[in-house]
């Protein structure tokens, strides 16, 4: 097995034994029992809702608490000390969480088109669940990278929660007038909502698809080659 | 004439945006089979120029040779041949020990049997426990374990007895030796002279980002310490004190007629400590 599949391996193998892919089961386990509460007649409207809080900022939260508890435990450091691509440590982490990302989605995807008769086209979902969750788990990196400490990464969350999430959120469930699609477009979190919302076939405009594909690409890759990729490895070896 | 492993010529390095130089014009050159101490307080910059050797910082100034090639133009593969103690325990928590090596070790191509290894240092019957739930020493222990895991030509130890006792710093102090003996290359980092006295060939003191003194243990003792030799002997039942120049000692009749005619109780020559060394030359003192 090559170095990227023995860190792949190595990634499965601490989220399972941190308990954080668990608890990620669990959090979907959570939606479920919520949907069952709720009823087949709500449910089509809250799973977008519940898939889009578990593919953005569950991801965030998931690679972000990984990447502190690593930074506590001094064992990057030791990771870099081995003939390992220093990408290869990044990409990891980041299919990881994609993959985590991936399988929520399926669960509550699957519970849906089977147990509420929701029609969902699981090519976009799983499609722009991995754009949505590397973005996400891109932006764990970034918090990993500026922010200090466990509590500072989840006060974050919840900022970003607050001024990106809630509106779309809001969005979702009409409180929200559709004028504020376009205001809100400049928010990451309603980028991805559309998204979702496309991939449980609700009708969403044309150039809107488009624009948040792109911002979603742009976003990812701005994060990456101006923060994470010149910034996470210096600031682990001077820590 | 023992074959160069690294040369270090005038370098240099600066973290960020500070204005002080945290390594400042380093020379030195660390040979095959030889065991190579960096010494200094905190902040002397040898965890600085131990990460500059093991390419984990970049951007210095200067030049760097391993293995007559520059250091800048090795890729990764560099790491196939270094192994690296850290100062601090480098482990993952929740896995076991047995468990943090096997992931390490498939990361090279050379892996060594890992089960010696840890009864070496007293660590196989704690193998199936979770590293969060090891002391502090056995953490420093496995850190050493970890280091010699893909068979290193070259290693590179940070305050490597660092919180062991002395039963098991012995441990580890012996298996640098055999390290040695069989070919192997150690740059030592430590501010701890009993690891310097027993185990370095050459040191290097480092205070600033400089380095105020290079040369084997006996030298600086030689160097630095008074040739003298103080005599303390009982004499009418009192102890009695002389002291002498070791130059012409043979020939020094007083000192003669008290080794024939009195019990000695104590008898000392004016060497140094590498601690009161380190003081002289820096004006710093050694313990953090």
């Amino acid at each position: 097995m090559n170095n990227f599949g023995t860190l792949l391996k190595g990634e499965f193998q601490r989220l399972s034994k941190y308990k954080i892919m668990q608890a990620g089961i669990g959090v979907s386990l959570l939606w479920v029992a919520t949907l069952f509460l709720i009823g087949p007649d709500d449910a089509g409207m809250f799973l977008p809702l519940f898939v889009f809080m578990d593919v953005s900022l569950m991801t965030v939260l998931l690679i972000g608490s990984g990447l502190f508890y690593e930074r506590q435990e001094n064992t990057l450091k030791t990771l870099l000390i081995t003939p390992t691509k220093f990408s290869h440590i990044i990409y990891s982490k980041l299919i990881t969480a994609v993959i985590i990302a991936l399988q929520s989605a399926l669960i509550l995807g699957l519970l849906g088109y089977f147990f509420f008769d929701v029609g969902i086209q699981f090519h976009y979902l799983i499609a722009f669940t991995v754009l949505i969750s590397f973005m996400h788990a891109m932006l764990g990196f970034v918090f990993a990278v500026l922010l200090k400490d466990f509590p500072s990464l989840l006060a974050s969350i919840m900022l970003y929660m607050i001024v990106f999430a809630f509106p779309s959120i809001f969005y979702a469930l009409d409180i929200l007038s559709t004028t504020w699609s376009y205001i809100l477009i400049i928010s990451p979190t309603h980028a991805s909502m559309l998204l979702v919302e496309l991939a449980f076939g609700e009708p969403v405009n044309g150039w809107m698809i488009v624009v948040s594909i792109v911002y979603l690409i742009v976003i990812t890759l701005v994060f990456a080659k101006w923060i994470v990729f010149p910034n996470y490895f210096k600031k682990a070896i001077e820590d | 004439m023992s074959e160069v492993i690294i040369e270090v010529k005038d370098l240099m390095f600066t973290y960020g945006k500070s204005q002080v130089k945290a390594v400042d014009g380093l020379s030195f050159k660390v040979k095959k089979g030889e065991i190579f101490g960096l010494l200094g307080p905190s902040g002397a910059g040898k965890s600085t120029t131990q990460k500059i050797l093991t390419r984990l910082l970049k951007g210095y100034g200067g030049t760097i040779t391993y293995l007559g090639k520059d250091l800048s133009a090795y890729d990764n593969t560099f790491y196939e041949d270094i192994g690296v103690g850290f100062e601090l325990p480098v482990h993952f928590s929740k896995l076991t020990g047995e468990e943090n090596m096997a992931f390490f070790s498939r990361l090279y191509r050379k892996q060594v049997d890992v089960a010696p290894l840890l009864k070496r240092v007293g660590l196989y019957e704690d193998k199936d426990k979770m590293v969060g739930s090891y002391s502090k020493g056995m953490k420093m222990r496995l850190n050493f374990v970890r280091a010699l895991l893909n068979d290193p030509k070259v290693l590179f130890l940070d305050e490597v007895t660092n919180g062991l006792d002395p039963k098991n710093a012995r441990i580890i102090k012996d298996m640098i030796r055999a390290f040695k003996e069989q070919g192997g290359t150690v740059i030592l980092t430590t501010h701890l002279m009993n690891d310097v006295e027993e185990l370095c060939d050459n040191i290097a003191f480092i205070s600033g980002g400089r380095i105020k003194e290079i040369a084997t243990p006996r030298e600086l003792k030689i160097k630095y310490g008074k040739r003298i030799l103080d005599v303390e002997y009982a004499l009418n039942g009192k102890t009695k004190q002389n002291t002498f120049d070791l130059d012409g000692l043979s020939n020094n009749d007083t000192f003669m007629s008290i080794l024939k005619n009195h019990d000695i109780e104590t008898m000392h020559s004016g060497e140094t400590s590498l601690d009161d060394i380190f003081i002289k030359v820096t004006g710093e003192s050694i313990h953090e």
